[in-house]
């Protein structure tokens, strides 16, 4: 793993004293490497939303230590928070959150306006965000006037406006319907790994564990577990490494979403490796084996 | 920012249309009882002012004619024709009395004019003749309103005279203008030995100011001014009469505009607090959140203000066609008075909204839907 984007390390919040103390946070450690997408999943009250204010400096952690990019932001006093909150986090919310009176396009440019870009420059990359996600047509139509899926895409570029390192997402697919929430998904990831932007989902959201590098499960305010993903080559599906069903083929270990695709992999191989996006460990020996199993044909014939 | 508090100021046009115009009413509440006592400074000097004399010398203290009495021997004539650069002088007598007709009385000031006067005659004339002849009057227009005409008759002083012309933009709301000849004004009184005042013009070249001195210097018991010092005196003395009102109704005009104008941009700060919240959440800082509010504050106030001025404008052209006595003048320090009053009021008006951002969360954002 680089240098992890976020270091997260023995992070504590209690509410309240004494009697009516309670621990949302108990002792959590994390890292995030940049381009790393990370689900936090976990039952209602569990203390997720908690720790995403702790991770975006919206609030104080009791105990324990951010950093990001090497920078302690929990020693940081609360005037440089803003800061830090404008420059180095994107947010994007369950609920959009758009400001009401302002287009798509003053929506994102507010917030690279906020950090000092002057309104023409700030106009000017907000409409490349815009257009790059597919809403050059919706530049300034009012948030009342997108879909939800639209909605969601202006937040995205919001989120990216001011090039940040680490995005922190909350639900974000709650309001959207599947084919939609799949695609927000997608374009998360994307943004992701093309950008090497580190990205914290926290989510009730099944869905959701497709796209992630790790999901981890936080309960009564502790990390109970934490997941690897595997890509199956065959469907592409992210599934559990430890649920996964295994293979191993050519002195490679290989894992599927199925037996039905396990046995399909086994069946052919090669014919699976040129379309696949899976990265990771696996990926140079995927494209090693292509190459043989395409010469093992042509000698074939 | 400021684009920001625009747009949060004009997403509901009625709420815009009501802040602003509630806003633009208070300010015209200001800028309207300051043109009329503008105006009303204005015809009273104004008569003074275009009399084409130079110099008034009145009895000792007397420095304006509203509210005050002046008599001095009509020998004062010949001493002031007799003091070097005076090129003209002549008696004019005064009296603050009523004017009769058909059993309606108009306040007026009736003046007493030489035969033969260059000074002092009305000089602007709608029908009939500038100088009265003797047993006639020329009025102004507050009896014109009333269907006057000339040759009607009117009452002044229990003699019956006869409308010889009616003037025009000599009178004002407080009183009206009415010049007879000064031999009927002594028979009327039955002292012709007296005059209020005598207006005397300077030689080409030489300072009214001067020429007052000298008359001071060397007649006893007179006070002598240059017109312009007159005049002033004059509307000193129509604003110190008026000082209260206008103090009370510009503290009505602030106090209506500030109710306003906190309530409004209260009203749409706090309807939008949790957007305040996300933009904290965002990385704004306070200073960006209190720039929007106060934003909001100063277009609203600056928009009231402009409206409310033009409205004064416009009311100013039309009060003349309702009532030719009511005469508005908006004036620059008046402007200037409003415009301080404005960023006060503007500033009053942000301070709760402000405190309300100060104290909104923004971890807000992750909890609920803001807009």
């Amino acid at each position: 793993m680089n240098a992890p984007t976020l270091s997260v390390s023995h992070l504590t919040k209690r509410f309240g004293a004494a009697a009516t103390e309670v621990v949302a946070v108990r002792d959590v450690s994390l890292e995030v490497a940049p381009g790393e997408v990370v689900l936090i999943m976990g039952p209602s009250g569990s203390g997720k939303t908690t720790l995403l204010l702790m991770l975006g400096a919206l609030l104080r952690a009791s105990e324990g230590e951010i950093r990001l990019d090497g920078e302690v932001l929990s020693a940081l006093p609360e005037r440089k928070l803003p800061s830090i909150r404008l420059r180095r986090f994107g947010f994007v919310f369950q609920d959009f959150n758009l400001l009401s009176a302002l287009s798509a396009l003053e929506n994102v440019a507010i917030v690279a306006e906020l950090a000092g870009v002057r309104s023409k420059d700030a106009r000017a990359r907000a409409t490349t965000l815009l257009t790059e996600l597919g809403l050059d047509r919706r530049l300034h139509f009012l948030p009342e006037k997108l879909s939800g899926g639209e909605k969601q895409r202006v937040a995205i570029a919001r989120a990216l406006a001011n090039g940040p390192t680490f995005i922190l997402a909350d639900e974000p697919t709650a309001n959207l319907d599947s084919k939609i929430g799949h695609e927000m998904m997608r374009l998360l990831r994307s943004i992701a790994k093309e950008q090497g932007r580190s990205i914290v989902i926290v989510s009730h959201d099944q869905r959701i564990k497709d796209i992630a590098d790790r999901v981890l499960w936080l309960e009564d305010g502790q990390f109970k577990e934490a997941t690897a993903m595997v890509v199956d080559p065959v469907c592409q599906m992210r599934t559990e490494q430890g649920a996964a069903v295994a293979a191993v083929w050519d002195g490679e270990r290989f894992s599927f979403c199925s037996r039905g695709c396990r046995d399909e992999f086994l069946a052919a191989p090669y014919r699976f490796f040129a379309d696949a996006e899976a990265s990771g460990p696996h990926e140079a020996a995927l494209r090693e084996a292509v190459r043989r199993e395409a010469a093992l044909a042509g000698a074939r014939k | 920012m400021l684009h920001l508090a625009q747009r949060n100021l004009f997403q509901s046009r009625t709420k815009a249309v009501l802040a602003v115009g509630g806003v633009a009413l208070a300010f015209m509440l200001i800028f309207s009882l300051d043109a009329v006592l503008a105006g009303l400074e204005g015809r009273i000097a104004g008569f003074i002012e275009r009399t084409g004399a130079d110099v008034w010398v009145a009895q000792s203290g007397v420095r304006n004619m509203h509210m005050a009495s002046s008599t001095i021997p009509r020998a004062v004539v010949d001493q002031v024709r007799g003091i070097d650069g005076v090129a003209e002088a002549a008696p004019v007598r005064y009296l603050t009395n009523v004017m009769v007709k058909d059993d309606e009385r108009y306040l007026a000031y009736v003046i007493g004019l030489p035969e033969g006067a260059t000074m002092g005659i009305p000089m602007k004339i709608a029908s009939g003749d500038a100088y009265p002849r003797p047993g006639e009057v020329v009025v102004d227009g507050a009896l014109r309103q009333e269907g006057a005409t000339v040759g009607d008759t009117v009452r002044i002083l229990g003699s019956d005279f006869r409308i010889g012309g009616l003037a025009e933009g000599l009178a004002s709301t407080l009183s009206s203008l009415a010049f007879i000849r000064l031999d009927d004004f002594d028979r009327l009184l039955g002292n012709a030995t007296t005059t209020s005042y005598v207006l005397a013009r300077v030689a080409p070249g030489v300072s009214a100011d001067e020429v007052a001195a000298r008359i001071e210097a060397a007649v006893p018991a007179v006070t002598a001014s240059s017109t312009t010092r007159f005049a002033e005196q004059e509307r000193k003395v129509v604003r110190d009469m008026s000082t209260e009102i206008a103090v009370i109704m510009n503290l009505a005009g602030f106090l209506i505009g500030l109710a306003v104008m906190a309530l409004s941009i209260y009203t749409v700060t706090v309807s939008r607090l949790p957007e305040f919240g996300l933009l904290k959440a965002l990385g704004a800082s306070r200073r960006h959140c209190y720039g929007v509010v106060l934003g909001q504050a100063a277009l609203t106030v600056a928009l009231g203000f402009g409206v409310g001025l033009a409205l004064t404008f416009a009311a100013s052209l039309l009060a003349p066609l309702i009532d030719p006595l009511l005469y508005m003048q908006v004036t620059w320090p008046s402007v200037a008075k409003a415009a301080a009053i404005s960023l006060v009021v503007a500033g009053l008006a942000a301070i709760a909204p402000i405190a309300q951002i100060s104290a909104v969360d923004p971890a807000i954002v992750f909890r609920r839907k803001v807009a």
